[in-house]
């Protein structure tokens, strides 16, 4: 308070006082005379040396040492391009060559000053080509962009002999997809997929360990996932910082809101069944060992402007799958006007339940036994999964000595799926690739797979017109 | 952070606005994932789970967050312990490399109390980025960070009332460019002294003010830190207030001009309980 003596006064009531005013100018007055004292000087640099006097024998996690070093580049900057780039700083032995992504003003400065931050010196590009033409080094390239780039940035990245790790969607377009299948064969050089739940060591377990061998759930016969999103107002940009619209058309967006919202629009994403529902209909396949016979859908834009929304914002799917254990029905929704449950995966056999999603919070594991199904002792013994939660009303009948306990049916034992993910999510899967690079592993996702996952999401949108089921036939997935 | 967060701006284009807002909760949502103990693989966990003499690589954001709760731990004499007693110096930030090392396994961080406020603070700068200066900004409406006032306005008008009965007004301000942050008891509640794991008597409510420095305003380049972090040291000095004698509290004021704190105490054998504010005498 300006002027403000007694500094430990009782506060008048509100009414003596009427509403302060706190002038910055008074305020800080001082602040300059008592620099790295007090709370004003936090002291950074304190902090900095009280730390490197303890620090000086603590060696770094991510510290090469013996794994061989690779020069690695990120095409794509944005959301998904920063949260992979922190995953991959804490991956042993890779360093940044170069960065490029077409939002120099705001993206590319940003991850290039993160990078700096932990002592790589990238290389600031715009354009690709020129990316590839000076950076001669580079082992592998990350691409991050809009799903439409992602054909020509990875057959470009392979030919000049890189190997690649390209976000999913692989393509929104089956030529693209199958262009990129065709160049890693051409090239030889590795093309990872990003569909990262195939590395995540807990869907890893249920399908090594639950599925496979234990065979938990006997007989899958339906399947039910979803993401639903709440509605959430479209993506922005700093007025500051907007493309100049050259740039903008010469990288095939109109405007700065398609060039933010590429997501919505025909041509760019792939519509919100491959945003989002590639992902899980990927494990509904994976776990299933087969891919899909058939497929129905219905979707529509119910909520969004369809001036800036191109692409449906709700879609109801059902795929048939013929499996050797007989046929299946699995249902998928996504949804962009209500989060509700958010997104899993719920895998409905006759002898049990899996419910399992990415997220290391909700549907993170759990299995849940029918009460008609054998034992799983021995599972437990294992470390399988968890011992059942006990269930609160178990034995009224022991206590009371009645026959029955009349009461709503019984519920399954719920077990947990004892693994977690300790590291970021996508760290596994650019684990595995690196790996793979290195030649120290087999790729989780090469582009055989994602082809496949993207032949069952993209019928949907031709389901979604048709209104009707469309067949897929065997010959549809290969390449 | 399982708390409301909310952004108050005048702009003339609403869906500008209203995208800047969306900008700042996928902010909040990326912070609550480094930060939150619950989620497995976040930073926080990650730490929580160090065995003597092992390390993790965190995000810059984590760090710095960390380097602020140290800060104030020193600062407070350890009344603000993100660590609740277990021992946060065992803890050795490297904030070059990114690093945090457990020289001692048993180490358990709760960043609750200063996340919000670190992700107001971050907030609050991407607001600047999207040329919002006009703007306010709060998690739980006890971290609130106020921009410049709107037009026409000499502050964001902000009140004070008892935790013990929200009718009860005990203060109006008009602030602008300074993070207000508060922490009370309602009937029921207590609280622990980390270095004592006593339940503390005497305090209803704490509140603190803590300026902008002027670089967070002149700075609008997208940031990494280190930063001068209002909300998130507001948040934490809150804490230590809840705690901490008089004397204490006057002298860690006296320290810092500009900062400013008040503090209810448990009422009366009358039932009353008058609002004490602290702050360092201005220069003239
Ligand atoms: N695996 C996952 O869980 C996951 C999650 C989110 C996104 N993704 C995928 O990641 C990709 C990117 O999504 P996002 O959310 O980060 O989008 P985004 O719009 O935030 O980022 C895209 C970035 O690419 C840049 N860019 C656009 N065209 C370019 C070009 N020709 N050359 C260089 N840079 C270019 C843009 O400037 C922007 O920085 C998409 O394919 C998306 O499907 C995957």
């Amino acid at each position: 308070m300006a002027g403000e003596e007694d500094k430990n006064k009782v506060m008048p009531p509100i009414a003596a006082g009427g509403p302060r005013k706190l002038d910055r100018r008074d305020v800080l007055k001082g602040l300059s005379t008592v620099p790295a004292l007090g709370l004003f000087g936090y002291a950074w640099q304190q902090q900095r040396q009280y730390d490197q006097a303890t620090l000086q024998a603590t060696a770094a996690p991510a510290a090469a040492g013996d794994v061989q070093e690779l020069n690695i580049a990120l095409i794509g900057a944005g959301a998904q391009g920063q949260v992979l780039t922190d995953a991959m700083l804490r991956i042993p032995g890779l360093r940044f060559r170069a960065v490029c992504d077409v939002w120099t003003e705001y993206n590319l400065r940003r991850v290039v000053n993160i990078l700096r931050r932990f002592k790589h010196e990238p290389n600031a590009y715009e354009d690709y080509r020129e990316m590839l033409d000076k950076e001669k080094e580079l082992d592998a390239v990350v691409i991050a962009t809009p799903d439409f780039w992602h054909a020509p940035h990875t057959v470009e990245c392979l030919k000049a002999g890189k190997h690649v790790y390209c976000e999913k969607e692989m393509s929104n377009t089956l030529e693209g997809a199958r262009s990129m299948v065709a160049a890693a064969r051409e090239t030889g050089k590795l093309l990872q997929i990003g569909h990262q739940r195939r590395s995540n060591p807990r869907y890893l377990h249920c399908y090594e360990k639950l599925l496979n061998e234990a065979k938990l759930l006997g007989r899958i016969v339906t399947i039910n996932g979803q993401w639903n999103r709440a509605v959430a107002a479209d993506l922005g940009a700093p007025d500051r910082y907007a493309i100049p619209e050259e740039r903008l058309k010469q990288y095939g967006f109109k405007n700065m809101h398609q060039f933010r919202n590429w997501r919505w629009y025909k041509g760019l994403g792939g519509g919100p069944i491959v945003d989002l529902g590639s992902h899980q209909i990927d494990i509904y396949t994976w776990f299933l060992g087969t891919n899909p016979s058939a497929v129905m859908a219905s979707g529509g834009l119910l909520y969004y402007d369809p001036a800036t929304h191109e692409w449906y914002d709700t879609v109801m799917v059902v795929y048939d799958y013929q499996t050797p254990q007989g046929p299946v029905k699995a249902y998928y929704q996504t949804q962009t006007t209500n989060g509700s449950q958010g997104y899993f995966e719920n895998f409905m056999g006759d002898q049990g339940t899996l419910l399992i999603s990415e997220s290391e919070l909700n549907y993170a594991g759990k299995i849940y036994r029918d009460p008609n199904a054998p034992a799983w002792d021995e599972w437990i013994q294992k470390g399988y999964i968890s011992a059942p939660k006990l269930q609160e009303l178990q034995s009224q009948e022991e206590k009371s000595g009645a026959i029955a306990d009349v009461r709503e049916s019984v519920s399954p034992d719920e077990h947990t799926v004892p693994v977690v993910l300790r590291d970021p999510y996508h760290q596994p899967h650019l684990q595995n690739f690196f790996d793979a690079v290195r030649g120290k592993a087999k790729l989780n996702c090469p582009p055989e797979v994602g082809y496949e996952s993207a032949v069952s999401v993209l019928k949907v949108n031709e389901a979604i017109d048709a209104k009707s089921i469309l067949a897929f036939k065997p010959e549809d997935f290969h390449i | 952070m399982a708390t409301i967060f909310e952004v108050h701006t005048a702009h003339p284009d609403a869906q500008y606005a209203a995208q800047a807002a969306q900008a700042v909760f996928d902010l909040v949502d990326r912070l609550e994932r480094e930060l939150s103990r619950f989620l497995t693989n976040s930073d926080v966990a990650r730490i929580n789970g160090l065995a003597a003499g092992a390390s993790t690589r965190v995000t810059p954001t984590t760090l710095e967050c960390l380097v602020i709760a140290r800060h104030l731990y020193d600062l407070t004499g350890g009344a603000f312990d993100v660590s609740i007693g277990t021992g946060l110096p065992l803890l050795e930030l490297d904030p070059d490399g990114l690093v945090v090392r457990a020289r001692e396994g048993g180490v358990r961080i709760d960043l609750g109390g200063i996340g919000k406020g670190y992700a107001v603070d971050l907030a609050a700068e991407l607001l600047e980025e999207w040329d919002l200066g006009a703007s306010l900004v709060h998690g739980g409406f006890s971290s609130v960070l106020v921009l410049e006032p709107p037009p026409a306005l000499e502050g964001w008008a902000l009140t004070l009332s008892d935790p013990a009965a929200p009718a009860r007004l005990l203060a109006r301000l008009s602030a602008r460019q300074a993070a207000l942050s508060a922490s009370g008891l309602r009937k029921g509640d207590h609280i622990r002294d980390p270095r004592t794991g006593e339940a503390v008597r005497g305090r209803r409510a704490a509140w603190t003010l803590v300026p902008r420095p002027e670089t967070a305003k002149a700075d609008r380049a997208p940031r990494e830190g280190p930063r001068m972090a209002a909300a998130a040291v507001a948040d934490a000095l809150t804490t230590a207030f809840m705690l901490l004698g008089l004397e204490e509290i006057e002298s860690i004021c006296a320290a810092s001009p500009g900062l400013e704190a008040w503090v209810l105490p448990e009422a009366g054998a009358d039932g009353s309980a008058d609002l004490m504010h602290f702050a360092a005498p201005v220069e003239p």
